[in-house]
C-alpha cells in the first residue's frame, strides 16, 4: 500500500548519531580550549620560573668555568711577578718560567714581558707553535700607546684588557691580563697573559653539559666577544643591535649586563635574539657578563609537550566517546526505524503491521508496547466507526425519506390552488439542516372558505418534523368541522399536547378567508407577526397574537380577528427563520428590517414578493454560520390581473 | 678665484644632478660622466695607475672613495685607482714620503706642518669643509664644564689630529695631563682618563654602542672658528702634482662624485664599506657606518659651494694656529699649497 504520509528519511546531518557527536564534539573543544588557557596561564609561570631557575644554573656552570680559567691567568700572572720581583733569579731562568707556563698551559695563548729599563726598554713575546715555544722580541715602541700598556701605566693596577687583535702574533682576538711588577715603588715591568677569544669560545659554547640555548657573553663595553652567531662576535655590541633593531629591551639587557647586575630579560624585536629568555650573570674575576639565550618556543617547550598530550589524549577521548555513541545510536535507532516503519504502515491502514520485538533498552520497549497498544485501540476504534457508520448512513437515508414525506406534505407550488381564481399563493421552506420544523400548508375547507396556516415547531430534528407533519396531516382532517380559526386551532393544541411526547411548543397562525367577501378571520398563536400589503405599497403589520404557543397548556384559550380584506390586498406570512436571519456581525434582521424589504416591494405578485424577501434575507445573512428554517407563505385576493403585466 | 668659483658651479651641478635622479640607474650616471669628460679621456692612451691611501682602514669615513672606485668614477675620469691598505694613523704620509704611494689622506694641520721648510705636498681637494674633532668626558665623573677639564687626565691621539686639539686646549688656557693613545675608546669606558678625544663620526658614536648614555657626555665640540681646522685633505707630492697636474684634478672630481653618489645611495654605500671591512677582517656593525656617513655628510658638505674646495680662511687658520705653536715659522703661501686656487 502506497502512504500519502510523508515518510522522514535518514538525514546524514539530523541523525540522532550526528547530533549527538556533534553536541558532545562541541562541548569537549569548549573544556579543550579552556583546559588549554589555564594550562597556558596557569603553567606559564610555573614553567618559566622552572625554567628560568634552570638557566640560573646554566650561567652560574659557564661563569664558573670562566672564571676558572680567568683566575688561574690571574694566579699565573702572579706567580710570574713574584719571580720577577725576585732580585736574585736570572733573565734566562726568567725566560725559561715564560717557556714553561705557555708550554704547560693551555689555556695560555701567549706571554708578554715588558722590561721598562729606562736605556732598554725590551718586550719580549712566548707562545707556542707546535710542541717548541717561539720567543720573539716586539719590535718599536708602537704598542705603548694599546690599551694593554697603557692601564697599568695610567693605573698601576693590573687589568684584563678588552679583546684586542695583536699585530705582532698571529694577528687572532686575544684576551689579556696585564699586571705591572715594581720594583722600588716604580712600575719595572709589564707581564701579558693572553687567551685567544676562539679558545674562550669553544669552552663556552662547546660544552656538553650546555644541551639548550645560546650562550654569550659580552666584555665591560657591551661588545660581545663570543657568541654562537660568529658575524656578531667582535662586531657589535648589545648597544649597536639596540640601534640596529630599534630595540630599547636590548639597550636595557646591555646597560643591566655592563654594570655587573644579573637577572632575566625577555627579548622581543627582530634582532637575532628577538623572542628569546636571557638570563645574565657577571663573572667574579673581570665583571664581564655571561649569559645564556633561550628561544621562548624551547622554554616553554614543555607547554607545548603539555598541549600536544592534551590535544592526543582529547581527541581520542572524543573519537572513543564518539565511536561508542555512533555504535549505540545505531542500535538503538534500528529498532525505532522498524517502529517507525510499522508506524507508517499504521498509519496507512495496515492495522495488522507487524511491530519489531522488544529492544533491550527500557524506553524502546516502552514505546513499542505503547505502539502496540495504540495499534489494537485504533483496529477497535476503527471497527467500531464502521459499524457506526453505517448506522449513520442508515438514519441519514431514513432522514432523507422524512425529508422527502415533508416535501411531499407541503402544498405544490400553484398561482391559483385548487383553481380558485381569487387567490394567488407561493410558499418557501428552506429548512436548515435535512428536515425541518417549519409548515405552511392551504388547503379549502369548503368551497367559499381557503385556509392557510403557517408554524413554527420549537427545535429541530426529528421529533420537530414529526410535530409539523401532525401539525400538517391533522389540520386540513379536522378543518371542515370548526368553521372558526381559534376553534380550529384549540383542537390542534388539544392534540398537541396529548400526543407530543417531547412538548414541543409550536408557535401558529392560521387563517380562514371567505373566497368571496374577503373576509379573514385569523389566529396568532405565540407566531410572529403578519403583513398585509395593499396594491398601493402601504402596509399593515398585525403583531397581536390570540394566545401563547400551542403544545403547552391543553386548555388553552385561543381568540380570533376579523380583517375584511380589499381586492389585491397580499398577506405575508412569515417564520422568525426570517426575522431572526442573522449577518456576520450577529446581528438580527428584526421585524424592522422586514418592513424595510416589505417597504421597497415593487409588484403584488406573491412569487415575486416571496423571492424579493428570500433574496433580501439571503443578502443579509451572507457570510454568517448562523442557520435557522426559513418560511414563507405569500398569498394575495383577487389582485386585478392587469398589475402583474 | 675663478678655478673655485668652476669647481663650485661643477659641484653644485653635480650634486643637484644626483639629487634630483638619485633614483637613476646606474648606467645612466656612468653615462653623464663620459660625456662630460670625454676628453680627459681621449687625451690619454691608457687608464694612469694613481695608488689611493686612505687615512684609515675601510670605514664609511672613506665611503665617497669606495663608491667612486667601486662605480666606476675614476675609470669615467681616465683614472686606474688603487686602494692601499692602511694600519696605522701615522702611516699615510711615511708611505707617501717613501714613494710607496701617489694620493694621501691628511688632515690640513699634519699637511702645513710637513711644509713647514719647503713645499713637499700640495693638496689637491679638501673633502672635509669642518671638524669633527670633540673632546668628551663624562658627567658622572665631575666633567660638566670645560673649566672641569683643568688638571684632568687626556686620552689624545697620538698622531694626526692632535694638533689641533692641543693648540685648542692652549687657546684655552686648560692644561690637562695628556695621555697619548692610540684609537681605542676603551682607556676612557674603563675609566683610566677623565677626557677623551673623539671623531663624532667615529669615536663618538662608539662610546654610545659601549653602553655610555650621551646625555651622560660633556661634549667640546671645536666649533670655535678659529679653530675649526678641517680634517680631510688629499694630498700628492709636488713633483707628483706638477707632473699629472690634470689626473689630480680628475681624482678630486670623481672621489666629489663618489661622495656625491654615496650621500644619495646610503644604504648601497655602507653595504659596500661593511664588505670592504669584512674583506679586511675589521670589526664592523651596519648601524655605527651608517651613523658615520650620515655625521660625514654635515661634515663635508656644510654648504654645496664648498664641496671639494680648500678654504682661504680655513687655510689661513691653519697657518695661524701652526705659528702659534712654534711649529710653522715661514709664511706658506695659498696659491702654493692650494694649487687649484689659481685655475
Amino acid at each position: 500500500m502506497k502512504s500519502s504520509i510523508p515518510v522522514l528519511h535518514a538525514n546524514e546531518e539530523r541523525t540522532l548519531a550526528y547530533q549527538l557527536i556533534s553536541f558532545i564534539f562541541i562541548a569537549m573543544l569548549l573544556v579543550f580550549v579552556a583546559s588549554v588557557l589555564v594550562t597556558r596561564v596557569v603553567y606559564k609561570k610555573i614553567i618559566l620560573d622552572s625554567q628560568l631557575d634552570k638557566m640560573r644554573h646554566l650561567v652560574h656552570e659557564r661563569v664558573y668555568m670562566m672564571d676558572g680559567i680567568l683566575h688561574k691567568v690571574e694566579s699565573l700572572a702572579n706567580t710570574s711577578v713574584n719571580l720577577l720581583q725576585d732580585n736574585e733569579i736570572s733573565s734566562s731562568s726568567l725566560e725559561k718560567h715564560f717557556r714553561n707556563v705557555v708550554l704547560d698551559n693551555r689555556d695560555v695563548h701567549s706571554v708578554t714581558w715588558v722590561s721598562l729599563k729606562p736605556d732598554n726598554e725590551q718586550a719580549l713575546l712566548f707562545y707556542p707553535y707546535q710542541h717548541l715555544v717561539v720567543r720573539k722580541e716586539i719590535q718599536g715602541a708602537d704598542y705603548s700607546f694599546n690599551d694593554w700598556y697603557l692601564f697599568p701605566m695610567v693605573s698601576g693596577k693590573s687589568h684584563w684588557i678588552e679583546p684586542w687583535v695583536d699585530e705582532d702574533g698571529d694577528k687572532d682576538f686575544l684576551i689579556s691580563y696585564v699586571i705591572p711588577v715594581y720594583n722600588k715603588g716604580e712600575i719595572a715591568s709589564l707581564i701579558r697573559y693572553d687567551i685567544a677569544l676562539s679558545f674562550l669560545q669553544e669552552k663556552l659554547i662547546n660544552t656538553t653539559s650546555f644541551k639548550i640555548g645560546n650562550s654569550f657573553m659580552v666584555s665591560s663595553t657591551g661588545t660581545l666577544i663570543t657568541h654562537q652567531d660568529q658575524s656578531l662576535v667582535m662586531n657589535h655590541t648589545l648597544f649597536s643591535l639596540a640601534e640596529e633593531y630599534k630595540d630599547n629591551a636590548l639597550k636595557d639587557l646591555g646597560s643591566a649586563m655592563i654594570h655587573g647586575e644579573m637577572g632575566h630579560a625577555f627579548i622581543k624585536g627582530k634582532s637575532p635574539m628577538a623572542f628569546s629568555w636571557i638570563y645574565y650573570q657577571p663573572l667574579s674575576s673581570n665583571h664581564w657578563s655571561v649569559a645564556i639565550a633561550i628561544p621562548e618556543r624551547d622554554l616553554m617547550a614543555p607547554i607545548n609537550l603539555i598541549l600536544v598530550i592534551q590535544t592526543i589524549t582529547s581527541l581520542l577521548i572524543f573519537l572513543s566517546v564518539a565511536a561508542i555513541i555512533y555504535a549505540r545510536t545505531v542500535s538503538v535507532s534500528k529498532p525505532l526505524q522498524s517502529l517507525a516503519i510499522a508506524a507508517d504502515m499504521i498509519g496507512s491502514g495496515d492495522f495488522e503491521a507487524q511491530l519489531p520485538i522488544s529492544d533491550k533498552s527500557y524506553e524502546i520497549s516502552r514505546l513499542t508496547h505503547s505502539f502496540a497498544a495504540m495499534q489494537k485501540s485504533l483496529k477497535d476504534y476503527i471497527e467500531n466507526l464502521k459499524i457506526t457508520t453505517e448506522e449513520k448512513n442508515k438514519i441519514r437515508g431514513d432522514v432523507i425519506y422524512a425529508s422527502e414525506i415533508q416535501t411531499n406534505l407541503i402544498p405544490k407550488q400553484c398561482t391559483n390552488p385548487f383553481g380558485i381564481k381569487e387567490i394567488r399563493t407561493h410558499g418557501v421552506l428552506e429548512p436548515a439542516g435535512d428536515i425541518g420544523g417549519d409548515l405552511y400548508d392551504f388547503f379549502l375547507i369548503d368551497e367559499n372558505h381557503f385556509c392557510f396556516v403557517i408554524a413554527d415547531v420549537l427545535g429541530k430534528g426529528i421529533v420537530a418534523a414529526m410535530a409539523m407533519t401532525m401539525v400538517s396531516t391533522l389540520l386540513p382532517s379536522i378543518a371542515p368541522f370548526y368553521k372558526s380559526s381559534s376553534e380550529l386551532l384549540q383542537k390542534l393544541n388539544e392534540f398537541l399536547c396529548k400526543n407530543n411526547v417531547e412538548a414541543n411548543f409550536v408557535t401558529a397562525l392560521l387563517g380562514i378567508l371567505n373566497i368571496k367577501t374577503g373576509v379573514l378571520q385569523y389566529s396568532n398563536c405565540g407566531h410572529v407577526p403578519m403583513f398585509i400589503r395593499k396594491i398601493d405599497h402601504s402596509y399593515t403589520c398585525y403583531n397581536e397574537t390570540h394566545s401563547t404557543a400551542l403544545g403547552v397548556f391543553e386548555d388553552l384559550k385561543i381568540g380570533y380577528d376579523t380583517i375584511h380584506l380589499d381586492k389585491g390586498d397580499e398577506i405575508i406570512l412569515f417564520t422568525d427563520g426570517i426575522t431572526e436571519a442573522q449577518n456576520s456581525a450577529e446581528d438580527f434582521l428584526g421585524l424592522a428590517g422586514l418592513e424595510a424589504i416589505i417597504e421597497g416591494l415593487q409588484y403584488p405578485n406573491p412569487e415575486k414578493t416571496a423571492n424579493s424577501i428570500l433574496e433580501a434575507v439571503h443578502e443579509h445573512a451572507k457570510g454568517s454560520t448562523h442557520k435557522d428554517d426559513i418560511t414563507l407563505l405569500v398569498l394575495d385576493w383577487k389582485h386585478p390581473g392587469f398589475l402583474d403585466q | 678665484m675663478k678655478a673655485r668659483l668652476v669647481v663650485a658651479i661643477f659641484s653644485v651641478a653635480v650634486l643637484l644632478a644626483y639629487g634630483v635622479i638619485g633614483g637613476c640607474k646606474r648606467s645612466d650616471a656612468g653615462a653623464n660622466h663620459k660625456e662630460d669628460h670625454g676628453s680627459l679621456k681621449s687625451s690619454t692612451d691608457s687608464l694612469l695607475k694613481l695608488r689611493y691611501r686612505p687615512k684609515w682602514q675601510p670605514q664609511a669615513q672613506f665611503a665617497g672613495f669606495y663608491m667612486a672606485k667601486k662605480m666606476g668614477f675614476y675609470e669615467q675620469h681616465g683614472l686606474d685607482v688603487q686602494v692601499q691598505n692602511t694600519l696605522g694613523g701615522n702611516q699615510p704620509v711615511e708611505q707617501l714620503l717613501a714613494g710607496n704611494g701617489d694620493v694621501v689622506h691628511l688632515d690640513l694641520l699634519s699637511a702645513m706642518s710637513i711644509n713647514k721648510d719647503s713645499t713637499v705636498v700640495v693638496c689637491i681637494g679638501q673633502i672635509s669643509q669642518n671638524s669633527a674633532i670633540q673632546l668628551v668626558g663624562r658627567k658622572s665623573r665631575g666633567i660638566r664644564s670645560v673649566e672641569d677639564f683643568k688638571g684632568k687626565k687626556l686620552g689624545l691621539w697620538r698622531s694626526g689630529s692632535n694638533l689641533i686639539v692641543r693648540a685648542y686646549l692652549q687657546h684655552l688656557g686648560i692644561e690637562m695631563e695628556v695621555i697619548p693613545m692610540e684609537w681605542s675608546v676603551h682607556i676612557f669606558t674603563e675609566n683610566m682618563v677623565d677626557v677623551v678625544s673623539v671623531m663624532h663620526y667615529n669615536e663618538y658614536h662608539q662610546l654610545l654602542q659601549a653602553g655610555i648614555p650621551e646625555e651622560d657626555l660633556f661634549v667640546l665640540s671645536f666649533d670655535d672658528a678659529k679653530h675649526n681646522i678641517p680634517d680631510e685633505g688629499l694630498y700628492v707630492l709636488k713633483e707628483f702634482y706638477n707632473k699629472h697636474q690634470k689626473e689630480c684634478e680628475a681624482f678630486t672630481e670623481a672621489t666629489i662624485d663618489g661622495w656625491t653618489y654615496a650621500f644619495t645611495h646610503p644604504e648601497e654605500s655602507v653595504e659596500e664599506v661593511i664588505r670592504l671591512m669584512n674583506e679586511t677582517k675589521l670589526r664592523a656593525n651596519a648601524a655605527h657606518q651608517r651613523w658615520m656617513l650620515d655625521k660625514m655628510r654635515h661634515v663635508i658638505i656644510p654648504e654645496p659651494e664648498s664641496f671639494g674646495i680648500l678654504q682661504r680662511s680655513d687655510f689661513d687658520n691653519a697657518q695661524s694656529v701652526l705659528k702659534k705653536m712654534g711649529i710653522l715659522q715661514r709664511n706658506i703661501s695659498y696659491e702654493e699649497f692650494y694649487p687649484r686656487a689659481t685655475r
